[in-house]
C-alpha cells in the first residue's frame, strides 16, 4: 500500500480536480492533505447561527444547463455537477469609488451590460460592443487552443482569431484606450480588477477580457452549502473512483531519483515513505523547490526567484442580526475603492495602513435563506499587495487585526449609507496569517503568482511545456498555469491531472 | 512594469510583440538569481505563534491550589500567543488509552509569548482530570494543541465592560484574562463574578485579589459558608444587577447547571442572549440501556475494529481503543473530528453543529455522537 501511480500533496481546488483527473485515467492515486478538510480555501465555518463561505464570491463560468460555461463542463465530465446544489448570483457588481462620485451597478447579460454602461456613460455603447466582439474572438482563440492541448497552429490563428495575435501582448488600459472605450466606462468595467490582483496597466487584456466575458455572458454560481459542498462532492468522487484520500497527512519531502532528478517518492510528516514516480503538487513552488526537495536544478531556483508573489489575503466574515433590507444593505457584490485608477489603488493596498479597498458581499442578496429570518450574512475581502502584515508583531496582531476590521467595516458604511456597527452578532477576521497557517501560502499569499506583464496567462499558457523540467513534477492550484481564482485552479487540476495520465501512459 | 514597444495597437507589429512574449518570459525566468529560496517567511513564522500546531510540552510545575484542584504549567517547544479566554488540548497516554481533553488556559498571553509557558488549572472531576491530579508530575511530557476557541473579547462586537460569570473552576480562563488586562495583552473593563461554594474553593483567591484595578473588580459569592466580605447564595439576578455595568457583555464559564440558572436570570434582566458567551463543555455520558456496538474505523491505509458502548460518545470509544484520534473542543462545535461516516446510525448529543454540507454528504463530529449501530467511519489522523 506504500507505491501509488500518483501522488496528489495538497486537497484545494487544484488538488482536488487533478486527483479525480489521474483516477479516471486510471491511475492509482493518494491524496495527502495536511488540514482535516478538503478544498484549501474552499470550505466553511460556523459561528452561533451562521454558516459562513471561507473564499468563494461567486463561480465563475459555470452557467446553467442551458448555457454551459467551462466549469459546469468539466465539473459535468468529473462527475460532480449533480452532487452540488446551485444557485445563480443576481448581477454582475456594484462598484463605488465615493471620492469621484462613482457608483455603478452593472448587470450579467451583454445587452444588459452594454445597455446600464450606455445609461452611465453616454456615447460608449459603441466601445462597448468592440470589446464583446472582441472578447468573443478571444474566448473562441482560447477554446481553440484548448481543444488543440495548447498546440495552436499559429496559421489558424492568424486567419480565424488574429486579434486575439493582435492584442494579445497588450494590458488592459492600453487595449481599451485603443478601442475608445471613454474614461469613466473603463472605470466602471475595470472593477473585477482585483479578482486577479495586478493593476490595468500589468495586467493581460487577453485575461481579463476572457474573464469579463464569462463573467457576463454566463453569469456566476454559487453552492447552497458553500463552497465545503463543492470540496466534499470532489472528495466523495475520488473514493467513487477507488481513489485514497489522507486528511491530516501533510507531505513534507518530494524524493527524487538520482538518475534522472525526477520524482520517486514522498515523504510524510511521520516519516513514512510513499513510493511514486509522479506528483502533482497543488502548492507554491516556492515550497516545494524552498524546502521540500534535497536537490533542486538551478534552473528551477532561477526560475522561482522570478516570480512575484500575488496578494496577501485578507477576509472578514459578519454575522448580522438583522435583515439585509433593515441594515441597508442593497446588493450582492461590492467593489468599492479609494480610486478608479487601478495603479494608484494597487499602491494603496500594499500598506495595512492605506488600504481600505474591498470586495465585498451580501450572501443573502444571492441566497436569501443562506441565514436565519432577520439576519444577514456578508464576507469582506481586499489584498495586500506587498509583505507589510510581515512587519505586524505578534503581541500587537491581535489589535492590529481588528483595527484593519473596524476600518473596513465603517469605510463600507460611509459609502453605502447601509449600518453594521452595533448589528454584528457573529465575527470572524482572517489575516495573511490565517492563510499562511491554514495553506501553508508564503506570506499569507492568495492568489499564486502575479500576473505580471510578461508573467501573465498568455504567455505561461504557451510555455506550458518548457516549465515541465522535473519529471513527474507538476504543480495545478494558484501559482500554476492557469493562474489563481476558483475557476482557473479546477482547470489547472485538470490540466495536470491529464498531462500526468498522459506521462503515465508514456512510461507504459 | 509592462514592456514598452512601439506602439502598434492591431497592426504588423502587434503581431511580433506577441510572438516576443515567451522568448521575454523565458529571458526573465533564466536571469533571476539563483540565490537559495526563503525556507520561511515573516508572517509563516508569526503564523506558528499564534498557530504552533500540536506540540510536545514538558511539565515544568504542578501547583496545588485547592483541595481538588491543581495548576498544570507546561514549557512548550516553541512560542504561542493567544487571545486570554481561550483553551488547549491536552494530550496524554493513560493506560492503553491516548486521552485529550480542553483546558481553558489560565495563563496569560505574554507569559506564552515570551516564555513558552502555558499553564491549565484542573479540578478532579472525570477521567483525564482525576489521572491528572494523581499522576502528573514535573518532567512529564504531554501534548499541548492550538490555542482555540472564541471565548474571549471582540473588540467590534462587544461591549468595552465584561461581566464574568464563573462558577467553581470556571474561573481559569477569567484568571487568564484579568492577568492579560495587567500586563497589557488585553483592554477592557472586566468585572468577575465567581462562585464557590466555601472560601477554601476560591481558586486564585490572592492572586485575583492582587489583581484588582481600575480595570478589574472581583465579587466573591458563596452557596454553602456565610463569611464575612463575601455576597452569599446564587449568582441571581439582583446580584448581577448590582454589579454589572449598564450595557455589558455577558461571559459565562461553569457547569450546564450553571449556564442554565443564570441565562434564565439574564433574560429576565432583559440581555440579548445571542450576545451572551458561553464556553462550551464537554459533552458527556447519554443514558442509555448498556449496549456494546463495533465500529470498524479506518485511519489512512489501516483498518481497526473498536468496541463502543452505547452511552459513551464515538471519539471516547475510539481513545480508548488506543486509536490516535483528532479531538479539540469535544463539544460539537470546532470541527476538528470530522469523520466520514460509511455506514451506521449514531444519535447527535445536543444541537447539530456541522456545516450544511456535512450532513448532506455524511460527515460526522465524533466528540458529539453516540453510536447506535455497528458502523463504519473514515477518520483523520490524530
Amino acid at each position: 500500500m506504500n507505491k501509488y501511480d500518483a501522488v496528489v500533496i495538497g486537497a484545494g481546488n487544484g488538488g482536488l480536480v487533478a486527483a479525480i483527473r489521474l483516477l479516471q485515467g486510471g491511475a492509482k492515486t493518494l491524496l495527502v492533505e495536511k488540514h482535516n478538510l478538503p478544498g484549501g480555501f474552499a470550505t466553511s465555518f460556523k459561528r452561533g447561527r451562521f454558516e459562513f463561505e471561507a473564499s468563494l464570491h461567486e463561480l465563475n463560468d459555470f452557467g446553467t444547463k442551458d448555457n454551459a460555461g467551462d466549469v459546469r463542463t468539466l465539473f459535468d465530465s468529473l462527475g460532480v455537477t449533480d452532487k452540488i446544489e446551485w444557485l445563480q448570483i443576481p448581477e454582475a457588481y456594484r462598484v463605488i469609488v465615493k471620492s469621484e462620485n462613482l457608483d455603478a451597478t452593472m448587470p450579467f447579460g451583454v445587452k444588459e451590460f452594454i445597455d446600464q454602461m450606455e445609461h452611465y456613460v453616454p456615447g460608449s455603447r459603441k466601445s462597448m460592443e468592440k470589446f464583446f466582439a472582441l472578447a468573443k474572438e478571444i474566448h473562441a482563440a482560447q477554446a481553440y487552443t484548448n481543444s488543440v492541448n495548447g498546440k495552436a497552429d499559429s496559421k489558424v490563428m492568424l486567419e480565424k482569431y488574429s486579434n486575439f495575435v493582435r492584442v494579445g501582448s497588450y494590458s488592459v488600459n492600453e487595449v481599451l484606450q485603443s478601442i475608445g472605450m471613454p474614461q469613466k466606462a473603463r472605470d466602471i468595467f475595470n472593477a473585477y480588477w482585483c479578482y486577479l490582483g495586478a493593476h490595468c496597466d500589468d495586467l493581460s487584456f487577453i485575461h481579463y477580457a476572457s474573464m469579463v466575458y464569462r463573467y457576463i455572458t454566463k453569469g456566476a454560481a454559487m453552492p447552497k452549502s458553500r463552497s465545503h459542498e463543492i470540496s466534499l462532492a470532489m472528495v466523495e468522487r475520488i473514493r467513487e473512483l477507488g481513489g485514497d484520500v489522507w486528511f491530516n497527512t501533510e507531505a513534507v519531502k518530494i524524493l527524487t531519483d538520482s538518475k534522472d532528478g525526477g520524482v520517486s517518492g514522498v515523504v510524510l510528516s511521520d516519516g513514512r515513505q510513499i513510493e511514486t514516480r509522479h506528483v502533482i503538487a497543488n502548492c507554491a513552488p516556492h515550497l516545494v523547490f524552498g524546502k521540500m526537495m534535497d536537490k533542486v536544478p538551478e534552473v528551477e531556483i532561477r526560475a522561482t526567484n522570478a516570480r512575484k508573489f500575488a496578494g496577501r489575503g485578507w477576509s472578514m466574515f459578519l454575522g448580522l442580526n438583522k435583515s439585509a433590507d433593515e441594515l441597508g444593505i442593497e446588493n450582492h457584490n461590492y467593489f468599492i475603492y479609494d480610486t478608479s485608477d487601478t495603479v494608484k489603488q494597487y499602491k494603496l493596498m500594499e500598506k495595512i495602513a492605506t488600504n481600505e479597498g474591498q470586495a465585498t458581499v451580501c450572501l443573502n442578496r444571492a441566497y436569501p435563506e443562506c441565514s436565519p429570518e432577520g439576519t444577514t450574512i456578508m464576507y469582506f475581502t481586499t489584498l495586500y499587495m506587498s509583505d507589510d502584515w510581515g512587519n505586524v508583531k505578534p503581541q500587537d496582531y491581535f489589535k492590529v487585526k481588528n483595527d484593519v476590521a473596524r476600518r473596513m467595516i465603517e469605510r463600507f458604511e460611509r459609502d453605502t449609507g447601509a449600518k453594521l456597527m452595533g448589528n454584528i452578532e457573529e465575527i470572524s477576521v482572517a489575516t495573511p496569517m490565517t492563510y499562511a497557517r491554514y495553506c501553508g501560502h508564503p506570506q499569507g499569499d492568495i492568489y499564486g503568482y502575479e500576473s505580471q506583464y510578461w508573467d501573465g496567462l498568455t504567455p505561461r499558457l504557451q510555455m506550458m511545456a518548457e516549465d515541465h523540467r522535473i519529471r513527474g513534477l507538476r504543480f495545478a492550484g494558484g501559482y500554476a498555469m492557469r493562474l489563481s481564482g476558483y475557476s482557473s485552479a479546477y482547470f489547472s487540476g485538470d490540466i495536470s491531472g491529464r498531462q500526468t495520465v498522459g506521462d503515465i501512459k508514456k512510461e507504459g | 512594469m509592462a514592456y514598452r514597444f512601439k506602439r502598434q495597437i492591431f497592426g504588423f507589429m502587434d503581431l511580433l510583440r506577441f510572438k516576443k512574449m515567451t522568448a521575454i518570459r523565458r529571458e526573465k525566468l533564466a536571469s533571476a538569481p539563483a540565490t537559495p529560496l526563503p525556507t520561511t517567511y515573516r508572517v509563516n513564522e508569526t503564523a506558528r505563534i499564534l498557530h504552533p500546531g500540536t506540540q510536545p510540552a514538558t511539565l515544568t510545575k504542578v501547583t496545588l491550589n485547592t483541595a481538588d484542584t491543581k495548576t498544570y504549567t507546561f514549557k512548550l517547544s516553541r512560542p504561542m500567543f493567544f487571545r486570554a479566554g481561550q483553551y488547549v488540548a491536552v494530550r496524554a497516554k493513560v493506560g492503553d488509552s491516548l486521552v485529550a481533553r480542553p483546558y481553558a488556559i489560565s495563563s496569560s498571553p505574554l507569559t506564552a509569548l515570551n516564555q513558552s509557558l502555558v499553564s491549565v488549572t484542573v479540578k478532579k472531576a472525570g477521567f483525564f482530570s482525576n489521572w491528572l491530579f494523581d499522576n502528573a508530575k514535573e518532567g512529564d511530557v504531554m501534548e499541548i494543541g492550538d490555542p482555540s476557541g472564541e471565548f474571549y473579547y471582540e473588540s467590534i462586537k462587544d461591549s468595552t465592560n465584561i461581566v464574568a460569570i464563573a462558577g467553581g473552576s470556571g474561573i481559569t480562563p477569567f484568571y487568564s484574562m484579568a492577568q492579560a488586562l495587567k500586563e497589557g495583552s488585553e483592554d477592557y473593563h472586566l468585572t468577575l463574578i465567581y462562585g464557590c461554594k466555601t472560601e477554601a474553593d476560591i481558586i486564585f483567591h490572592k492572586e485575583l485579589d492582587a489583581l484588582v484595578s481600575d480595570k478589574f473588580k472581583v465579587v466573591y459569592v458563596l452557596s454553602d459558608e456565610k463569611k464575612e466580605g463575601y455576597e452569599h447564595g446564587f449568582m441571581n439576578k439582583e446580584l448581577i444587577k448590582r454589579y454589572a455595568p449598564d450595557n455589558a457583555t455577558v461571559m459565562l464559564c461553569g457547569s450546564n447547571g450553571m449556564y442554565k440558572f443564570v441565562d434564565g436570570e439574564l433574560k429576565e434582566l432583559g440581555y440579548n442572549m445571542l450576545a451572551v458567551k458561553h464556553e462550551p463543555n464537554c459533552v458527556g455520558v447519554r443514558d442509555v440501556q448498556d449496549k456494546t456496538y463495533k465500529i470498524k474505523v479506518t485511519i489512512r491505509d489501516k483498518d481497526y475494529t473498536v468496541k463502543a458502548n452505547a452511552n459513551e460518545t464515538i471519539l471516547v470509544a475510539m481513545e480508548r481503543a488506543g486509536l490516535s484520534v483528532p479531538s479539540k473542543c469535544r463539544a460539537g462545535g470546532c470541527g476538528f473530528c470530522h469523520s466520514k461516516l460509511v455506514k451506521g446510525k449514531f444519535s447527535l448529543a445536543g444541537a447539530d453543529k456541522r456545516r450544511l454540507a456535512d450532513a448532506k454528504f455524511g460527515y460526522i463530529h465524533p466528540c458529539c455522537s453516540y453510536p447506535d449501530s455497528d458502523m463504519e467511519l473514515i477518520v483523520p489522523e490524530g
